[in-house]
């Protein structure tokens, strides 16, 4: 739908964007990362000729934008700037149709636009359309920001750090709007950000650049996996890199796993296991050290024959020290095909449970972030 | 002459009163408005001509430190007296705070909303119409009122030049030693002079646009 071909722009001597080729499918959904002063911004606004490129050419729908006049069209495609930009003196409902306006929509078609956008962002028409945007909370007023955006029904949108002044939680709700919003109506949305957490959301592909030029561009996905060079891998972050390795078993493991005493009987075992909803418990002696496990299907088969749980227990158990690498114990586990993997310290006791659940917690952190970092 | 009260001092001149009065409404406002419709067009003009913005200021502020009395003297034998060329020196006098206004109003707007503007498809027509000119109107506003509360008050010198006006009251007065027609000619200028700010100080209030603040979205 957009195509960049050897696009190039200097200022008075400063090269912002050298030797861009960049194609932008119909319906997809481009972020454009990089550090402040690596070409981004002058890169979108390159495409609605608000910044005209010294060399190179852009093609939408496969027409020059040069032959196309820049007022027609931006007006054919949709803008959300930086800092908001919405009119302080212009109320909510002409803010949103401050483009069919200059389209000379008739004023009802207008109306019904602007009310139809309101209702479709879960903003009551009647106690928002009149309101001035000062008398908008910041998250209300840059959603108005992409109604605006959207009024004329553009295939095309720009959006520029929109979500950048926004406090957390507003910005995580925008985002989500947004993403569900751009399915929907199958847009195309080039849009620029610094933050690789919003780029890693809301992308279909992240184009990362430096120094005006692209150093990557990727699925969020193989931009996980495969950074193209030092300077992307730090940019990913560390927290999202896979660096499991130096997770130790200790940090995965859930602490406080579920343990009956060898002395315990059946009946109660059960009462017990039923209770704390787990299938598999630990038998520990008084000091804590590891016996074995007992498993439900054990208890099921064994009920007729055992009394006590000590009678049943398995102790053939594969154990982990709490200091083996994390990757080592999953590894482990997969290999073996172990639905658990108790971990003890030098002593055999046990410090807690390696399970399923943990490892792929331990993998969502090493994907996503670790939440609490 | 025996001095009789001010009370029947107004009885026996309030036509006199009334009729300055007007005259000197007429000159001042008349002055305003053809002194707008100058400086606001070429504030206008001017923002796209940084180089010539700065000389059209300087020279409209050289003209506001010529002493007005001076001013006078310079278009009399240009223009003779009467109306006209008192006019022609109020109205220079009103050029700088409107031009100087106009043209800061408009260069000052928020880069942002020009960008929002530009970029929604206005061509530079609308810009000026849509978005520049309603986000400087408070501060074109200010400079208008400024200037009117001036031109009331130095109208009063058009009457040197044959102009009338509640100048000529004072004149009068202080020909004849007379308190009375100083006063007569005094109040009122200043009640014109209070009574337009006040009014214009009010349009400007509503002209000015709530400000487009991000604020919280905490407690809402």
């Amino acid at each position: 739908m957009v195509i960049f071909k050897a696009v190039s722009k200097h200022y008075n001597g400063h090269i912002a964007v050298k030797n861009l080729n960049l194609n932008v499918k119909e319906g997809e959904f481009v972020t454009l990362i990089g550090p402040s002063g690596c070409g981004k911004t002058t890169t979108l606004k390159m495409v609605n000729r608000l910044v005209e490129p010294t060399e190179g050419d852009i093609l939408i729908n496969g027409r020059n934008i040069r032959d196309t006049d820049p007022v027609a069209l931006r007006r054919q495609i949709g803008y959300v700037i930086q800092q908001i930009g919405l009119f302080p003196h212009m109320t909510v409902e002409e803010n949103i149709t401050v483009v069919p306006t200059l389209l000379e929509w008739p004023a009802t078609k207008r109306r019904a636009r602007g009310h139809e956008l309101l209702d479709m962002a879960g903003m009551d028409p009647v106690i928002y359309a009149n309101r001035y945007p000062s008398e908008l909370s910041g998250g209300q007023q840059q959603r108005i920001g992409v109604l605006r955006a959207l009024a004329a029904d553009p295939p095309l949108i720009l959006m520029d750090e929109p979500f950048g002044a926004l406090d957390p939680i507003s910005r995580e709700v925008l985002q989500d709007e947004l993403k569900s919003l751009q399915k929907r109506l199958h847009k195309t949305i080039i849009f620029v950000t610094h933050d690789m957490d919003e780029a890693l959301k809301l992308a279909d592909r992240v184009v990362v650049m430096r120094e005006g030029e692209v150093i990557q561009e990727a699925t969020p996905e193989e931009l996980l996996r495969k950074p193209a060079d030092d300077f992307v891998a730090s940019f990913v972050g560390k927290s999202r890199r896979n660096d499991s390795k130096l997770l130790i078993v200790e940090q995965v493991m859930q602490p406080n796993p579920v343990t009956v005493l060898p002395s315990v009987g059946l009946a109660q075992c059960l009462t017990l296991m039923k209770r704390k909803r787990v299938d598999t418990v630990l038998v520990v002696d008084e000091e804590g050290v590891l016996i074995g496990g007992v498993s439900i299907e054990t208890l099921d088969r064994e009920h007729q024959r055992a009394y006590r749980i000590g009678e049943i227990a398995d102790h053939n158990l594969v154990t982990v020290l709490n200091s083996t690498p994390a990757k080592d114990a999953f590894d482990l586990m997969v290999g073996d095909q172990l639905k658990y993997l108790p971990v003890v310290d030098e002593h055999r006791h046990l410090r807690g449970l390696v399970t399923r659940t943990s490892m792929v917690n331990a993998m969502a952190s090493v994907v996503w972030g670790d939440e609490n970092d | 002459m025996k001095m009789i009260s001010f009370s029947q001092f107004l009885f026996m001149n309030s036509t006199a009163i009334i009729t300055a009065t007007v005259q000197h409404l007429y000159l001042a406002l008349g002055s305003e408005l053809i002194g707008c419709l100058i400086a606001i067009p070429l504030g206008i003009w001017l923002t796209s001509r940084k180089k010539l913005a700065d000389y059209f200021l300087a020279v409209t502020g050289t003209i506001q430190t010529i002493p007005s009395l001076a001013l006078l003297g310079f278009v009399l034998p240009l223009f003779g007296i009467g109306p006209l060329p008192a006019m022609i020196v109020l109205v220079l006098y009103s050029l700088l705070p409107i031009l100087r206004n106009t043209y800061t109003g408009i260069t000052g707007v928020n880069p942002s909303y020009i960008e929002a503007g530009t970029g929604a498809g206005m061509n530079s027509r609308q810009l000026l119409w849509m978005v520049k000119l309603p986000l400087a109107l408070p501060i074109i506003m200010a400079g208008i009122r400024i200037s009117t509360v001036y031109l009331i008050s130095w109208a009063t010198l058009a009457a040197f030049i044959g102009a009338g006006g509640l100048g000529d009251l004072i004149i009068t007065g202080i020909q004849t030693a007379d308190a009375n027609f100083i006063i007569a000619g005094t109040i009122p200028t200043a009640f014109l002079a209070i009574g337009a700010g006040w009014m214009l100080g009010k349009v400007e209030m509503v002209l000015t646009p709530r400000e487009g603040l991000i604020v919280s979205d905490e407690g809402r």
